[in-house]
């Protein structure tokens, strides 16, 4: 019986071609609107390390001093030098490591080639393993690495295909500001959707940096925070050395724990740490420290600003006008066709069978609908991804939004069509056939 | 109060050119009640639609109440009809979705009343014919014939001059039409001209004055053929 | 006007009625919402920047060694002064609308703990002012003597003694004075005073508004007179008008000619600065614009479609009316109050729901409060746009013969 309605709810569909093209234009530019905006929500509010989103943390303790001080104020997000070579010290997570953003020039010797920027980070050799980076070839250094602050490099694939072409560089040098550096890895390519791992100083829709440098070699080379640097107090002494004795705090800190449930004992560690601290005069703003996931880092950072949401809030009102419109053309439609559910029913068809029949030919719509709704959400999707996204492949809809999509197309043109078909149901027979 | 003088109506389409009515002269005076008879398509509805101003004509004159209706705008014949005439159809045509005094009141309104003298108006017309009680009933409550009396209260709530029925009975039953035809006798018998369009000879019978349209044109019928019309139905 | 006769007529046919009032419900909801943060992004976009946005760009270079950096820069200068089209150059540390640069607290009162404020501060050679274009509307601008040259990796720094704010900061620092010229600014607990020795017109932050910095609109800055010794160098250029293109090619040409393994680092124009930081902005009031456009043209079609299907339904009636003295102005008339009639119906009822809606999105979304002025221009809109829409079906209607009172059934 649902063949034989979908056969008729196509059928009919074709009869009236302004009408149901109509409808489903109405429809199809409603589902795109709010599939757009949805998407990017979803993308955005989406978590870039699913099975560890648990076990990763951020801490955020109250470094600055008392000056402009508000009962209430938010803790520092990144760490003070002292503070950095102090956890990493400890070593009290499963792993831990430092970020911070270099921008050093790259020579790459060749005279099509001149020399260049690359965005980089100076980090410790756990965070290849903590963020499940992947590996074309080679692989990231050892601790001991880090300890001799060793002149190695991890790059990514574009550098790489820069540099080398298709080729394995791992054992081969690149050129740093004027030092060379032995490859120890190339990187696969991966997309951390947002990314993450830093939120300040760069776009949570940009892609990984290309070069990444053991952090004890950046800072015995006094590279400079290309990021987001906060000095409160007297700011920093003068020189390199002054600035890793300030109280400027430009680190961001990740620690990898064994399992959620270590969270309390090293918040524990975290906070008997900050009591050392007071007791030298540092850290003297009297709130309590925070450690958050990665989710509830996120969230803290406000990844998903407030225009992604007012767009996907605006874009529901426009769908939920959309189906009003489309109520009042079903009804147009249905009522057209009164003559021709009369005489169903006077051969035999029950309320219930009108009302399934014209149900099916308004999900039949929503059908339609979504597939028109969904090329033109690929379409928004793929234009406001170059436009705001700092990698224009950032928004992608992948086959979950998929399914949302025909999902609520379908209940949309249903819900739409729920007050005609009961409409449809009421003709009275009699009274359809004796006006022809 | 109505005169006609070689009125003729001329529909033209692309191909074809029909003569409703030619060389049509009547005249009726105030106070009559004449009945117009003759077979379908004779321009018997043609010629109600000019009488009520509903249709232009094409040649002739056509004088209503001393007024040259000739070369109105669409305007002026609107405010002559609303003033002078008062209409009643065949299929009552009261609005559905109005109520009874909203039906009656519907003329009014485009004469400019206040809403005290339209209330007064409708209530005494509605009185007249019978309906007093049921002001805020809907049509589709009523039976016919009360429909009826319904259209011509609202046809008579303006005081017009003349009063134009098309077919009044044409859609009642025996009882409810000898009503409807009490009812505009009275009328008539309290001074309005009545031009009443029917293929029914009984009825026309009941009129002071018959006139038989055939093919466009107008004859009056005089006493001894109308006497011989009615005979010929009572025998039959 | 028969008000009550239309009104207890329409609501016999409730349905079309009650579809046409809540799709306007709806449509004035997001509406009048809509236009109100349309209107925020853009006059936000749309900000003066200070800066002679058209004819001035960036030009930042980095060099291997910091020897001799102070000489270095005014050779860069006075390079760029000598391409044809330059009208003025300067050094500057940052500039506005960039998305990069730095800020500080300020403070009036030498000994307060908290009341600081957030002020971007641009350090920056003696022909600044003019190179950008700002408008000095107190005091002076900077001098040859007044500039410092101040070296990080020392510490013993030189005192600022002067320095020029924008009036934004001006207004922040000293909300009732009616001018802050000549009274002074600290940056910090115990720093020495500075002395504002002129007020520009407007200096927008490298920021604008930030979601960071949500006190402020972000037009407080004030300007240094000094050169930092540092590798990185930030140079302000300004063209003739029509020059700006030609000039920022040549510039990096030259610039790179005069150091061997120099590096530019940028080369970016105003506009182009401009463009960037307002992006989202931009995307976000166009889509809205889009979004409002298409509920316009739905609500339009909406109200000809039931309007048109209600003139067909009752063409006997209407040729009855006009058989009954109704001239044509008055069918018009009718459908026109009918739709009036439903319009306010939908406008008042979504008077409540953007209101409601506006509060919905204060709480999840942080937005402002509604003013009401774009909640009257929207249903101004939507009442001009349901008369004009239903002007076709209506003077069809009108058009309708009396003669079809006499017609059969």
């Amino acid at each position: 019986m649902w063949n034989y309605y979908f056969v008729l709810g196509w059928r009919s569909l074709k009869r009236n071609p302004i009408l149901t093209t109509l409808m489903i234009l109405i429809l199809a530019i409603g589902i795109g609107a709010s599939m757009t905006s949805l998407t990017m929500l979803l993308v955005l509010s989406g978590d870039p390390m699913p099975h560890k989103s648990e076990r990763l943390f951020v801490p955020k303790f109250h470094i600055q001093d008392m000056r402009g001080y508000k009962a209430g104020d938010d803790p520092d997000f990144q760490l003070t030098y002292i503070d950095a070579k102090n956890l990493l010290r400890d070593k009290k997570g499963k792993a831990q490591t430092v970020l911070y953003g270099i921008s050093p020039t790259i020579d790459s010797g060749r005279k099509d080639l001149p020399p260049f920027f690359e965005r980089g980070m100076a980090t410790t050799g756990d965070i290849f393993s903590m963020f499940d980076m992947p590996f074309r070839f080679g692989n990231g250094w050892s601790a001991d690495a880090d300890d001799a602050a060793a002149n190695v490099a991890v790059i990514g694939p574009e550098l790489s295909e820069k540099l080398f072409k298709k080729d394995n560089p791992v054992g081969k040098t690149i050129r740093v500001d004027d030092r060379d550096y032995t490859i120890a890895g190339v990187l696969d390519t991966w997309k951390p959707t947002p990314k993450f791992y830093r939120l300040y100083g760069t776009e949570a829709t940009s892609r990984p940096e290309q070069l990444w440098l053991p952090f004890t070699n950046a800072v015995s080379r006094e590279y400079r925070n290309n990021g987001w640097n906060n000095c409160s107090g007297d700011g920093a002494g003068p020189g390199y050395e002054g600035w890793l004795k300030s109280e400027c705090t430009w680190l961001q800190y990740w620690v990898e724990l064994e399992s959620a449930s270590d969270a309390p004992r090293y918040k524990d560690y975290l906070n008997a740490y900050v009591a050392e601290q007071k007791k030298l005069g540092r850290m003297p703003r009297p709130e309590k420290l925070q450690l958050l996931n990665l989710r509830e880092w996120l969230e803290d950072a406000g990844v998903v600003g407030r225009d992604t949401k007012l767009s996907t809030w605006m874009a529901f009102g426009f769908l939920m006008v959309c189906i009003v419109n489309l109520v009042a053309l079903m009804l147009a439609k249905f009522t057209a066709r009164s003559g021709d559910i009369g005489v169903r029913r006077a051969l035999g068809a029950s309320r219930k069978e009108i009302f399934h029949q014209y149900l099916i030919e308004a999900a039949v719509i929503g059908l339609v609908g979504a597939v028109l709704g969904l090329g033109l959400s690929w379409y928004g999707v793929h234009i406001l991804s170059s436009r705001l996204a700092a990698a224009d492949d950032f928004y992608q809809i992948d086959f979950k939004m998929l399914m949302i999509t025909l999902t609520i197309s379908i209940c949309a043109a249903l819900l739409a069509g729920l007050l005609p078909t009961w409409r449809a149901c009421q003709v009275r027979p009699a009274i359809q056939l004796k006006s022809q | 109060m109505i005169k006609m003088q070689q009125l003729s109506k001329v529909y033209r389409t692309h191909l074809i050119e029909t003569h409703a009515l030619r060389g049509f002269d009547i005249t009726v005076k105030e106070g009559e009640f004449v009945a117009v008879t003759g077979p379908s398509g004779s321009g018997k509805t043609t010629f109600l639609n000019i009488a009520g101003l509903l249709e232009e004509f094409t040649g002739g004159e056509f004088w209503l109440d001393g007024v040259s209706v000739k070369g109105l705008d669409d305007n002026a014949r609107s405010k002559l009809r609303n003033e002078k005439l008062g209409f009643i159809f065949q299929g009552f045509n009261l609005i559905p979705d109005l109520n009874l005094f909203d039906n009656v009141d519907v003329p009014l309104r485009y004469r400019g009343f206040n809403a005290a003298e339209r209330k007064r108006r409708i209530e005494e017309a509605l009185g007249r014919v019978g309906l007093s009680s049921r002001l805020k009933h809907y049509p589709a409550e009523l039976s016919g014939g009360q429909q009826q009396r319904v259209a011509i209260a609202r046809a008579l709530a303006g005081s017009p001059k003349v009063l134009l029925a098309d077919e009044p009975t044409g859609n009642l039953d025996s009882q409810m039409a000898r009503g409807v035809m009490e009812l505009l006798e009275d009328i008539n018998a309290q001074g309005t001209t009545i031009l009443m369009v029917t293929h029914d000879p009984e009825l026309a019978a009941r009129a002071q004055r018959n006139v038989h349209i055939m093919d466009g044109t107008v004859t009056d019928l005089t006493q001894e053929t109308q006497h011989a019309i009615r005979h010929v139905a009572e025998t039959a | 006007m028969e008000i009550r006769p239309i009104f207890s007529a329409m609501m016999r046919s409730k349905t079309g009625v009650i579809l046409i009032a809540l799709q306007i419900a709806l449509t004035l909801a997001i509406l009048a919402n809509a236009l109100y943060v349309v209107k925020d992004r853009t006059s936000e976009a749309n900000r003066a920047s200070g800066v002679d946005d058209a004819n001035v760009f960036m030009i930042a270079v980095l060099d291997k060694d910091t020897n001799g950096i102070i000489a270095r820069q005014q050779r860069d200068e006075d390079t760029l002064r000598s391409i044809p089209g330059v009208a003025g150059v300067a050094l500057t540390s940052q500039m506005p609308l960039s998305q990069s640069g730095s800020s500080t607290g300020v403070q009036v009162d030498p000994k307060a703990q908290d009341s600081q404020v957030n002020a971007a501060l641009y350090a920056v050679s003696e022909t600044f002012v003019k190179t950008l274009g700002l408008k000095i509307v107190e005091g002076r601008d900077f001098n040859a003597n007044d500039m410092l040259v101040i070296d990080q990796s020392k510490a013993e720094k030189p005192k600022v003694t002067g320095a020029l704010i924008s009036k934004d900061l001006a207004k922040t620092l000293y909300p009732n004075e009616a001018s802050a010229l000549g009274k002074v600014f600290y940056q910090g607990v115990g720093e020495p005073p500075i002395e504002i020795i002129g007020v520009v017109e407007t200096l927008v932050s490298p920021w604008g508004r930030a979601s960071w910095n949500n006190n402020s609109n972000g037009g407080d800055s004030f300007i240094l007179p000094a050169r930092f010794i540092q590798p990185y160098n930030m140079y302000a250029v300004r063209t003739e008008p029509g020059q700006r293109d030609r000039v920022m090619k040549e510039a990096e040409k030259t610039l790179l000619a005069l150091m061997p393994g120099r590096l530019v680092v940028e080369n970016k124009s105003m506009d182009q600065m401009r463009e960037e930081r307002y992006r989202g902005e931009h995307t976000m009031a166009n889509g809205l614009l889009i979004v409002i456009g298409l509920l316009l043209v739905m609500t339009a079609s909406g109200i000809v479609g039931l309007a048109s299907l209600w003139v067909n339904q009752r063409r006997k009636q209407i040729g009855v009316r006009r058989a009954l003295g109704a001239r044509r102005a008055d069918i018009l008339r009718y459908f026109v109050t009918e739709n009036v009639m439903i319009c306010m119906f939908g406008i008042v009822i979504g008077s409540g729901l953007a209101i409601a809606l506006n509060r919905a999105m204060m709480s999840e979304l942080e937005l402002q409060r509604l003013p009401l002025v774009y909640l009257a221009m929207g249903a101004v809109a939507l009442l001009t746009l349901g008369v004009l829409a239903v002007l076709g079906p209506a003077w069809r209607a009108a058009q309708i013969a009396p003669a079809i009172a006499t017609r059969s059934a």
